[in-house]
């Protein structure tokens, strides 16, 4: 917009009346033509790809050797029923579902609590607690998953769905503890303080005062902590060792390895993978471009 | 008196430990002492199973010098950080830029191309490692089809072309990022000052270079922050597209240590070589915040 608008105005000030309008009009036009077909190149390049592979899904093997570009002449239902079953889509999903669900639970009450706790007025210990879990918030997972290996191992928890559970937990906790402190010192301490006057335990004023304030905060952690841990690879590739636990990320990587020549059931598989976290994604579209976002943008 | 004071500090002071004990617990069992541990281990050689590790001191380290596949895997993450970083931001800011006026269909065109970015990277290499297929992949199909079938190769196969393509897949799934933290920040660019930069004669260049862009400053940061730390520890994409090959040519710090530490089981040296990794990124995110703040 501030691009066209600001080099009208200078380049036809001598003009006549009449003719400024047409030029402005043509170049306006014009400018939103090319605007358009811009953004529409781009649409095209972000979103093809989902529908070739969703369409390729309902295809037989041959046609999509055939031509990969066409759409399904009949509607192959099957590939996507054999995926579910013969590629143990359902466990995967399923496991991938329980893990996402108890993870960001955990992230969420644990990291209110400490997120909460930090944004209270000073009490010793308080910087260096905080410093330590920022330091944590700069270490990346590959940098500690050696150990983080061994340390399950003898904490005989591998092979569980604990493995996968309670690291997720500790890695989320920087980040959220991050957020939640930031959104707490947001919030009017007044408020705690006159719930206090008013006979509240610290109990009740976090539970029943401050709390609900901190929803708004609480739905974007519980945003970006699910699509960590919904997409969570390198996690799980190193800690879930047993096939029947494994979330749908990973399973899926084995499942391309078996498939490798079968296209039909590979394009099933993807589309059964993604499925549920476009379809969650375009139903609350502001929630997870907010959370998905919240450790890039302020407020 | 003395008990009235002691319960007062016990209800504002420990109450607080108390809603900070399962945090420090976790972390410290899950984070600080593998991170600690991995010092300790990155000292010693050992294979994962048998029951005493050799304290071998710095050995591993001086190792680390000498290997050359370490080298040419940091220079492929340097690779990826600087094409990983910059063209998302450049191809997200004149995205934004286009959407800035919020013009009709904004809402479609966003949530388009966001959509790759909540996608697992696994699924992202594994559909990127389709397209590049030789043989069944679109790409090259698409290129046959426009009569450019001199440019028709395997993508994924090529020792010069590998890591390029796999960054072409990674800068597909991120793009969608960058274009939306780079929109919000336009939201907040100050009108008034455009307004009087284009009083005073700017031209549509000079406002967007030196009124627009050092109000996106802070934003920029952060954009160029999390591609230096994504950057040097990126793993899944390759892990699943190449799994570092062919030849090593796509081989990254995260890949290699990977296959070191859990395929050859060096822990030791794999150790080290994490430790690298997290030098490395920490180093380079706090002199690029260093001098951002300086110039700020």
């Amino acid at each position: 917009m501030s691009i066209s608008a600001a080099r009208e105005p200078a380049a036809s000030k001598p003009r006549v009346v009449r003719q400024i309008d047409w030029t402005q009009r043509l170049r306006r036009w014009g400018w939103q033509v090319a605007k358009y077909a811009i953004l529409i190149f781009f649409l095209w390049v972000f979103v093809q790809p989902f529908i070739w592979i969703w369409s390729s899904a309902l295809k037989s093997t041959q046609e999509i050797a055939a031509d990969p570009f066409a759409l399904p002449k009949e509607w192959h239902w099957e590939n996507l029923a054999n995926a579910w079953t013969l590629g143990r889509f359902d466990r995967y999903i399923g496991n991938t579902i329980i893990y996402s669900v108890i993870v960001v639970l955990g992230v969420c009450a644990i990291a209110c609590l400490a997120g909460y706790a930090l944004a209270t007025p000073h009490f010793p210990g308080q910087n260096l607690i905080f410093l330590l879990f920022l330091l944590g918030l700069m270490v990346p997972f590959q940098s500690i998953m050696i150990p983080m290996y061994y340390l399950v191992r003898d904490l005989k928890i591998l092979g569980t769905r604990w493995a996968m559970i309670i690291p997720s937990i500790a890695l989320g906790l920087p980040f959220g503890i991050f957020l939640m402190r930031a959104f707490f010192r947001g919030l009017p301490l007044e408020l705690a303080d006159a719930a206090r006057i008013d006979g509240c335990t610290e109990w009740g004023v976090f539970g029943r005062v401050m709390l609900p304030l901190a929803m708004p905060g609480l739905t974007t952690l519980a945003v970006f902590q699910f699509m960590g841990t919904w997409n969570s690879f390198a996690i799980p590739l190193i800690l879930v060792q047993r096939e029947e636990l494994r979330p749908v990320a990973l399973g899926i990587m084995f499942y391309f390895g078996r498939y490798t020549s079968d296209r039909a059931m590979i394009a099933a598989g993807v589309t059964l993978a993604v499925l549920p976290i476009i379809l969650m994604y375009l139903l609350m579209n502001r929630q997870f471009v907010r959370g998905i976002t919240a450790g890039a943008v302020r407020g | 008196m003395a008990r009235f004071s002691l319960q007062k500090f016990w209800w504002t002071v420990g109450v607080r430990y108390l809603f900070l004990f399962p945090a420090l617990l976790l972390y410290a069992l899950f984070m600080l002492y593998p991170f600690v541990n991995s010092i300790y281990l990155s000292m010693t050689k050992w294979d994962g199973a048998f029951p005493v590790k050799e304290f071998i001191g710095l050995s591993n380290y001086s190792r680390l010098l000498q290997d050359k596949l370490l080298w040419l895997s940091l220079s492929h993450n340097l690779i990826w950080v600087v094409i990983g970083t910059v063209v998302p931001i450049f191809i997200g800011l004149f995205l934004a830029v286009l959407l800035w006026s919020q013009p009709k269909g904004m809402i479609v065109f966003r949530t388009a191309y966001f959509m790759p970015v909540v996608l697992a990277n696994v699924i992202v290499g594994i559909i990127w490692h389709w397209i590049y297929n030789p043989i069944v992949g679109i790409l090259n199909r698409g290129l046959e089809a426009i009569g450019l079938e001199s440019w028709t190769r395997g993508w994924l196969g090529d020792v010069n072309l590998a890591l390029y393509a796999v960054l072409v897949a990674a800068i597909w799934a991120y793009v969608g990022f960058v274009f939306v933290i780079l929109l919000a920040g336009l939201q907040n660019v100050d009108l008034e000052l455009l307004d009087a930069a284009k009083i005073d004669g700017a031209n549509a260049w000079q406002q967007f270079w030196n009124v627009t862009i050092p109000q996106l400053a802070h934003v920029l940061t952060m954009v160029i922050a999390l591609g230096l730390i994504g950057g040097f520890s990126v793993f899944d994409i390759v892990f699943v597209m190449t799994g570092g090959g062919p030849a090593n040519s796509t081989e990254l710090i995260a890949t290699y240590t990977y296959q070191k530490a859990f395929a050859e089981n060096e822990v030791g040296y794999g150790t080290a070589l994490s430790l690298v990794m997290t030098v490395v990124s920490l180093v380079a995110t706090l002199i690029f915040i260093r001098i951002r703040e300086r110039d700020a």
